[in-house]
Formats: structure tokens, sequence, C-alpha cells
């Protein structure tokens, strides 16, 4: 008897029954499972864990909910477990093959999830080496999970506990984001999720409405804060234009100057982080107004030089 | 217990989205098979010779899994508590749908061909809606440079950019052989041989402002796959930085050669420092956060300067 033949069978055994069933029972159903009590009990820790690592939901239930103290089983729900078809033609499969060959997800591999779509169909070899990598991040699995299920999470951010309904994940400036109902402010916002302090929970499922039309502007780091919001004003000279407004936009452009400068016109509502964008331009790059934001930076500057003097 | 633990965990993830598969049809090619899933017929066979003890208590003949094996093909039968694959992960339905999103972000694939609607598919079958809960932005590129890059590297075509030097804060024009065009962390990259700095550079596609094609080809060569970070060389000029505490992330986003604590909140770190403008920006951003304790302290102070004739402000020196 192999551990192989051994987990094939306790997961029949478990699908196949319409009521939950006890460890010792499943001793009795599954061959495999010897030696003493505590052995037993060992063997089948461990496989339980290790199917539930692969995503076979093994739930623990009452065996009679009218009389509590008559203990607990185990069960796979058939609902639970099968993948719903999406039906997918050969070409669409092939198309989703040639995806995955084509992009990496830092610690996410597509091998089992293309086995349980039917398997590579052939055909369309992929690119070499990858063509884009993502990165990953410890906590997009839980959150996509909440996302598809519609349960609400809850985190630590920026010292704060939040609750979110969670919309949308969007990867960009080399990060992820979330956006959803943050229940503390009561309107929907985005969270950097590598500023997510603790890992999060999660709450029942379907507990929110996804909006019709989710929100999922690119979020550009100075528009992260919750300072009042100021449209600003800055001038970027020929030299980095081009790269500017492809940074952020062409609707953001308010002035093509006959120099090739640009001004842009953006809202900010996180100073250092816009204040950084502007200083990242060095001397091709000036904020015209308002002015306030303008003085922030001339002191600014003022202090850097004051501060480098040695001694 | 003839096979390691892991081997064993393996063998079940294949064969619960494989025999759903085989059972669906009426016996499937065995090469067929073992090309969709990955797997030698040697080691499917090793699995089916097992499949077929294994079923339901008692284990009579007629709760068994029938597996039947004739010519080169395979069909499996009484299975039916297998009958459909076990469903995905969420980390499985992230990845599946992330990688689709990335491909069809990028410029000429059709979003109505078959990627499009497999995507679509899957994101139905996960209960999620495509288009709005996941984004992928990979960062700007100039259409026309990627596919020039994209087009040399395929027919090993020279190039000739005008590229912004970051570290410099100048454009100049060079000839490079593209290698490799890849997307990493949100920014496209070019492997190439630069002609201009006798090396192996990585260049950033969005500082291009032009690329060129070139009638001049290149031979290939293995190239390291240098990943597209700054690494300081060992005769780069050492700066050693005061931070105060809101400043350590430096200390976690730059390659150092050491970070201590001073005591009150502060720490030291030591750097590498190659290009002068680098500095600069990262002196600016930092602000009074900063010092410079060890190295060339004028750095900040001039460019601060610098930025600040720009504002109309001029600061004599002390």
């Amino acid at each position: 008897m192999t551990r192989l033949e051994r987990l094939i069978n306790l997961v029949a055994a478990l699908l196949e029954t319409d009521r939950p069933i006890t460890r010792t029972e499943l001793q009795q159903r599954v061959p495999g499972y010897e030696g003493s009590d505590q052995s037993v009990r060992r063997a089948f820790e461990r496989d339980k864990d290790a199917l539930r690592n692969m995503g076979v939901p093994i739930t623990v239930e009452p065996l009679d909910p009218a009389i509590p103290e008559a203990g607990e089983g185990y069960r796979i729900r058939r609902e639970q477990y099968e993948l719903a078809d999406p039906g997918l033609e050969t070409d669409e499969l092939a198309a989703l093959h040639l995806a995955a060959s084509a992009v990496r997800v830092e610690g996410a591999t597509g091998q089992e999830a293309l086995w349980k779509l039917g398997g590579a169909p052939g055909g369309g070899e992929g690119p070499e080496g990858p063509l884009a990598a993502l990165p990953g991040g410890e906590h997009l699995p839980t959150l996509f999970a909440a996302m598809s299920e519609r349960r609400t999470v809850h985190f630590t951010y920026r010292g704060a506990e939040r609750s979110v309904d969670p919309f949308w994940l969007t990867f960009a400036n080399g990060r992820w984001y979330l956006g959803g109902n943050d229940h503390l402010r009561g309107e929907e916002r985005r969270f950097r999720l590598d500023r997510i302090e603790t890992s999060p929970t999660v709450g029942d499922p379907g507990a929110f409405d996804r909006p019709a039309v989710a929100r999922r502007p690119s979020p550009q780091p100075w528009r992260l804060g919750d300072e009042e919001e100021v449209e600003a004003l800055l001038l970027v000279d020929a030299h980095q234009a081009d790269w500017a407004v492809a940074q952020v936009g062409e609707a953001a452009v308010r002035e093509s100057r006959p120099d090739g400068a640009v001004v842009l016109a953006l809202p900010v509502s996180n100073r250092e982080a816009f204040r950084s964008f502007a200083l990242g331009f060095l001397d091709h790059a000036e904020i015209l107004g308002p002015p306030a934001l303008r003085r922030e930076v001339v002191e600014w500057l003022r202090s850097v030089r004051l501060k480098s003097v040695p001694g | 217990m003839t096979r390691r633990r892991a081997g064993a965990e393996e063998s079940l993830r294949r064969l619960l989205a494989l025999v759903p598969w085989v059972a669906g049809r009426d016996g499937p090619r065995i090469a067929d098979v073992c090309a969709r899933f990955g797997c030698t017929e040697a080691e499917l066979m090793e699995d089916l010779e097992l499949l077929f003890m294994c079923g339901l208590y008692p284990f009579t003949p007629d709760t068994l899994i029938e597996v039947t094996m004739e010519e080169d093909r395979v069909w499996i039968r009484y299975a039916n508590f297998f009958s459909r694959p076990l469903r995905l992960t969420p980390a499985e339905g992230l990845f599946l749908l992330a990688a689709g999103t990335t491909l069809l972000s990028l410029p000429g694939t059709d979003p109505d061909g078959p990627l499009g609607r497999g995507l679509a598919k899957l994101a139905g079958a996960l209960g999620v809606n495509p288009e709005e809960a996941l984004g992928v932005e990979l960062g700007h590129a100039p259409p026309e440079v990627l596919a020039t890059l994209q087009r040399a590297a395929a027919g090993h075509n020279q190039v000739v950019i005008d590229y912004y030097s970051y570290g410099r804060d100048d454009w100049a024009r060079r000839v490079i052989d593209p290698h490799r065009v890849f997307n990493a962390t949100g920014q496209w990259y070019v492997d190439a041989w630069c002609h201009h700095a006798v090396g192996e550079r990585v260049f950033r596609v969005d500082r291009m402002r032009d690329a060129e094609l070139l009638d001049a080809t290149f031979d290939p060569r293995p190239i390291s796959g240098t990943t597209p970070t700054y690494s300081p060389r060992p005769h780069d000029p050492v700066v050693v930085l005061e931070l105060d505490d809101q400043s350590r992330w430096v200390a976690e986003q730059y390659p150092h050669e050491g970070v201590e604590e001073v005591g009150s909140g502060r720490w030291r770190v030591r750097l590498r420092v190659s290009e002068r403008a680098w500095l600069e920006r990262l002196l600016l951003r930092l602000g009074p956060r900063a010092r410079v304790v060890d190295g060339d302290t004028t750095i900040a102070a001039a460019a601060a300067e610098r930025v600040l004739a720009r504002y109309g402000v001029s600061v004599k020196s002390p």
C-alpha cells in the first residue's frame, strides 16, 4: 500500500460520502492506516494537511447537528471541490498556456492550474525566457479569494485597523494595489499591498455588492494621501518632457511650450510624494504653483543645503 | 512505501486532474495524455497501475476504478467521484488571470482573440469580472521604440538608440545589439551588448526617445541575464549617509555595504555610488532627513543650489 493509493482512496471516500465520517470509520474504509492509535492519528493528520495544502476542501462537521456531543466527522462537499467548467475551447486553453509561459508571477506556478483546465493542448510554443515578470506578495492570494467571494477583509494599515470590501487588485508602478470600500473612511480607497502590516483576515462570503463599474484608476503616489487635494502645476523642460508625459498621461498636459517644455496639472493629496517626483527631475523641472507648494519645496531645498554642511 | 512523500503528492495533483480528463473521453492516446499532463509514459503507467487498485470500500471489483489500456489508448471508468477536476486555488486563479491580463495588455494582442475569450470564461468561473477585478500596467515604453527593439531582437539587427542616462543626467546616442526585451516589476528593459560601453548592459526602454533599426546584424551571444537592479562596482566611491528613522528605507531599497544604528533613532548606511546624478536625486528627496558624513559632502548642497537657482532663489555659499 503506497501513500499515493491511500491518498486517492481517502479523497474518494470523503467525496462519495453524504454524511460526515469519523476518523475511526475512515481507518476502516481507507486501507493503509495501520499501527497504534497514535501513529494512525499522525498519518491521518499528515494526509489531511497535505490535501488541504493542495486546495482540497475537507470540512469538519457535527455527526448529528441535533446532538453536538455526538462528535464530529470529515467530508468533502462536491460543490466546494469541483471546478466549475469554464468551457474553454482548445485555442483558448492554448492561449492561456502561452500566457502562463510568457508571464511569471513570483511565488506562483501555472502548471497545476493548467492541468485542472485540461493540460497542454499542444501547438503554441512559448517564448524562450519570460517576457514579463511580476512580483508576488504574501497577501495577494488571500485578497484575490476575498474579492472573488465578496468577503470583507480586515488588516492594519498605517497603524489603523481597516475593514475593506475588496473591489479590485492592480499592478502599477511596480507594485500591487488593492482598491475597495474602506469602512473606516466610508469611501473607496487604495492600499499598497507592501504596506499592509498584518495578515489579512476575512469575513463571510457575499458580504457586499460590487459597484456596477468599479473605478480602477492608475494610482499615482502623489494621489495616495489623506491631505486636502490641490492642483499642482509642474513645468518640465524639453529634456524630460516626453518621459514625464508618458508617466502622467496626455490628459495632464496644461500647456505645451514652443521649446518643447510642458506644464502638467496634477491633483496632489500627498505632498511629500509629489515633492519627490518633482525633485527627481533635478533642475529640469519647476513647481509653478500653487504658491504654498512652491514655497514648501524651496524651504525643503534650503534645509538640504544647511544640513549637508559638515559639522 | 515506494515513493518519497513529495512524489506522492505531485502524482496525486496530476491524477486528480488527469483522471477526469481521460474519463470524459473515449480512449485518448496515451502519448497525448502524457504530453498534456507533462509526464513520461513510464510515470503514467506507474500511476495508472496504482489507480486501478483504488476505489471505495469494500474494494470489491465493482467498487474499483477501471483502467483499460489497448494498444496506444487508455480508458478510465467507474471513477464518478473524480468526474471533475479540483477547483483552482485562489493563488492559481490569480496567477492565470494575471498572466493572461498581462499578455493582453501588450501592444498587438487582439482583445477579442482566443486569449481574451479564454480569460473572460476563466474569470466568470472564478466569480470575478475580468476587466474590473484585475489590472496590470507594465509601465510606459514608447510603442514604436518597443516594437523596433522586439523586431531587432528577433532578427538580430543592431539598433541606434537615443538614451537618457539617469545616473549622468544626459542624453546620448549609442549602438546596441539587443538580445532580449522583457518587463520586470513594471519596467521594460532590453538586455544588450553596448558598443559604446563595450560591454553587456541593461537599458530601460522608457528612457529611449528613439530607436532606429540598422541593416547590420549581430551574432547572438550568451547573455548572463543580468538583473535590472543597480549593482555597484568595487571601485565606485564610497558615501556614508546618516539617516533618521523615517529614511531607513534607503537601506532596504538599495544595495549597501553595511548599516549601523548610531543612537537616538539615527542610522548610518555605507553606499557605493558611481553616478553623481543618482546620489543628487536621493539626497534632494531625503532633504533634512539625511546628510553625507563620509565621502563628497558637497554634493547635496551643490544640487540644492542648482535647483534653487531654477526657482530664482540665490543662496550665498557660507
